[in-house]
């Protein structure tokens, strides 16, 4: 039976792990991920869950264990975070290299040193070259609806990628949200058992794929990630038919009717954007939001198709590329996306939120207005702008 | 008849010939012996003997990522099989010395201490062969390589009884050189539930500085000057496989080019060194090793 109630984020993923029957679950513990593996190892013990939890000795093994459950034709499912990730990467690049429909959440933090342990998305960003896909999730029913589609997406026989669901630490990890569990035997009609017809190590039936060339392996996972883009919205738009729920793929345009800037940000700060945009637009203000949803396959084509509505874009960064001087990757990958674009938007580059400082109502509002000063006389007065560095007064 | 009959052998066989192994490489010849115990109802994973030159021919289920995942990937496809209700099939975690004994060995001592349901095999040639004769952490003291060229300063780690405190169900030395032996364990372990250790000692003419057509012979001299001595430890308890008579390790050590720098003082250490370990197999011989 479906139900709802209060939900963190970690307790929510783990129902959705659960939900995706997940069959080997190797975790190591990392806060803020930690709480997501303790609470699979409750559903395990008490019954509600069946799958083979490893307890393993770290990142690297959790990971590599994945790839070997997933190889030998195991549903998987894993999570981790930060120094984690950063600890597990030689063996990230296993499922995507030989297209492994691994799930795994990444549980933003801050990468050490001195970041303790709140959130930004350095840690998952810096995976971004290595082939899996990346959602980034705003709430703990994001989170479980995006595992669920995670393995509808990942497992699609054309696609047979891996898939990193990401969301914030403590924000989203630790934050009770109202959540919807659906119902078990609904989630199994439309999610099918898995099987990966191009392996077996069942001896007899032994399957292995020996690809022509490195090169083509290489240029297999970009094709895979170009057709992932329309299979991630079909499955989302399905899973809405079928849920009631849906998150508009790869990026989602909010409150942009008429909007002549918009702001865009990726993770648990979209909530309180959202609110400030309301708030704005209630005053007669032309702001709009862009949520950043998937950033690998990255949505050239859709962010080309929608820019040129808008007069400025400011996109908002958690994260570092140091040595830039073109701000943060996001702000980067946006920027490619649009030079090729005639009448593309001016941008601005917002970093805010770094080692999970709060992003503000007061900070959101300070990009919305300087998107719409920029706007409003067609000139960006700082390419790039460190918003913590503004003393923006009380609480808006 | 004759050809059926080589044809038939050759078919049977579960490593297929033409390995891009050195000649006398002991890495092929475990591998067929093995095999021969262990059966066609086995899934391989892993590494080694330098690198996947003998592996890459297995006719059994064979998967490897690099030699920084021991033990992990075998995880995985244990708990797979379990899921699916396949526990019959027999699953090997193999390692060469350098990733049993450096760089996977903590992932080696965590697959022992879950006590995962795997037969884990150190294949020992005592040093990084693959990349061209590196010294690891299980060369021998004074042994030559390009890494030690004056001949390695500290001792040979003893992967074995490290193992064995781990209170794991069974792990055993083997040498290609005594092949019943070597078969009889590997016949054990697949009985066993739980993790299994088999380190086996493989000679590398290539490294040892040898001539290839006395790989089996050098090999059985490291058993029979107690230079590797050959036991298991089934529960705990201590049981030697052979108690050779012991023969002086100058003719081990004086069959291979490697050792050729060995000043008189540093024989004399090694001999001692050899003497007291089997004077302490010997002592712990039938009794449990747990502490």
């Amino acid at each position: 039976m479906s139900f709802t109630r209060m939900m963190e984020g970690n307790e929510a993923a783990a129902w959705g792990a659960k939900l995706a029957r997940a069959e080997v679950v190797p975790a190591y513990p990392i806060t803020p991920q930690t709480e997501l593996i303790s609470n699979i190892a409750t559903l395990i013990a008490e019954g509600t869950m069946k799958a083979e939890y490893i307890k393993v000795e770290g990142e690297h093994t959790a990971m590599a264990a994945a790839v070997g459950a997933s190889v030998a034709g195991a549903r998987v499912f894993t999570a981790s975070s930060s120094q984690g990730i950063a600890f597990m990467e030689e063996a990230l690049w296993q499922p995507p290299g030989r297209r492994l429909p691994i799930v795994m959440c990444m549980v933003n933090r801050t990468m050490g040193p001195l970041g303790g342990l709140r959130p930004d998305h350095t840690d998952s960003l810096l995976q971004r070259d290595l082939g899996w896909i990346q959602l980034y999730c705003e709430n703990s029913q994001e989170a479980l609806d995006t595992i669920l589609m995670g393995y509808k997406v990942g497992e699609n026989k054309d696609i047979y990628l891996p898939v990193a669901v990401c969301y914030d630490g403590y924000f989203v990890s630790a934050t009770a949200t109202p959540t919807t569990v659906p119902d078990q035997a609904l989630v199994d009609e439309w999610l099918p058992p898995y099987k990966h017809e191009w392996y077996s190590l069942i001896p007899g039936e032994f399957k292995m794929p020996q690809p022509q060339s490195f090169v083509k392996m290489r240029m297999g996972l970009e094709e895979a990630h170009q057709r992932a883009k329309k299979v991630i919205e079909a499955v989302d738009k399905d899973y809405r038919k079928r849920f009631g729920r849906g998150y508009d793929g790869l990026l989602e345009e909010y409150n942009c009717e008429g909007a002549e800037a918009v702001i865009m940000t990726m993770g648990s700060m979209t909530g309180t954007a959202r609110d400030v945009v309301d708030i704005m637009r209630a005053k007669g203000k032309k702001i709009g939001l862009i949520k950043m949803r998937g950033f690998r396959p990255f949505p050239t084509e859709e962010l080309q198709r929608i820019a040129p509505k808008y007069k400025a874009l400011a996109v908002v960064d958690r994260n570092n590329s140091f040595g830039s001087a073109g701000g943060g990757i996001v702000s980067m990958e946006v920027a490619r996306a649009l030079y090729s674009v005639p009448d593309r938007p001016l941008l601005l580059n917002f970093h805010v939120g770094l080692s999970g400082t709060d992003v503000t109502m007061r900070q959101i509002e300070y990009m919305c207005k300087e998107a719409l000063k920029a706007a409003e006389t067609g000139k960006v007065k700082k390419v790039v702008d460190w918003v913590e560095a503004h003393d923006l007064g009380e609480v808006m | 008849m004759i050809n059926e009959q080589f044809d038939k052998r050759y078919n049977d066989t579960l490593i297929q010939g033409g390995t891009q192994c050195c000649p006398g490489c002991g890495g092929p010849l475990f591998w067929r012996m093995a095999l021969e115990v262990l059966g066609p109802e086995t899934i391989v994973y892993g590494d080694g003997p330098c690198a996947m030159c003998a592996l890459r021919n297995i006719k059994v289920p064979f998967f490897a990522i690099h030699f920084s995942f021991i033990a992990d990937g075998a995880t995985g496809i244990s708990a797979a099989m379990k899921v699916k209700g396949r526990e019959d099939i027999t699953i090997v975690s193999s390692a060469g010395d350098g990733a049993t004994g450096d760089i996977s060995f903590g992932k080696v001592s965590a697959a022992a201490e879950r006590n995962e349901n795997i037969i884990q095999i150190c294949i020992d040639n005592e040093a990084y062969m693959n990349t061209g004769i590196q010294k690891s952490g299980l060369t021998p003291f004074g042994a030559w390589t390009t890494t030690t060229p004056t001949g390695k300063e500290s001792n040979k780690k003893d992967i074995p009884l490290i193992i064995a405190a781990h209170k794991v169900p069974y792990v055993a030395t083997a040498s290609i050189a005594y092949p019943r032996d070597l078969q009889a364990k590997l016949r054990k372990a697949k009985d066993i539930k739980g993790f299994k250790y088999i380190h086996v000692i493989i000679p590398c003419p290539t490294g040892w500085r040898f001539d290839p057509a006395k790989a089996v012979e050098v090999t059985r001299l490291g058993v029979d000057t107690w230079t590797w001595p050959l036991y298991e430890v089934e529960e705990g308890v201590l049981k030697m496989s052979r108690k050779p008579e012991q023969k002086p390790v100058t003719e081990y050590l004086k069959a291979q080019g490697r050792f050729r720098g060995l000043k008189d003082e540093q024989v004399e250490h090694i001999q001692a060194e050899v003497d007291e370990r089997r004077k302490n197999l010997l002592a712990q011989e039938g009794k449990s090793l747990t502490l």
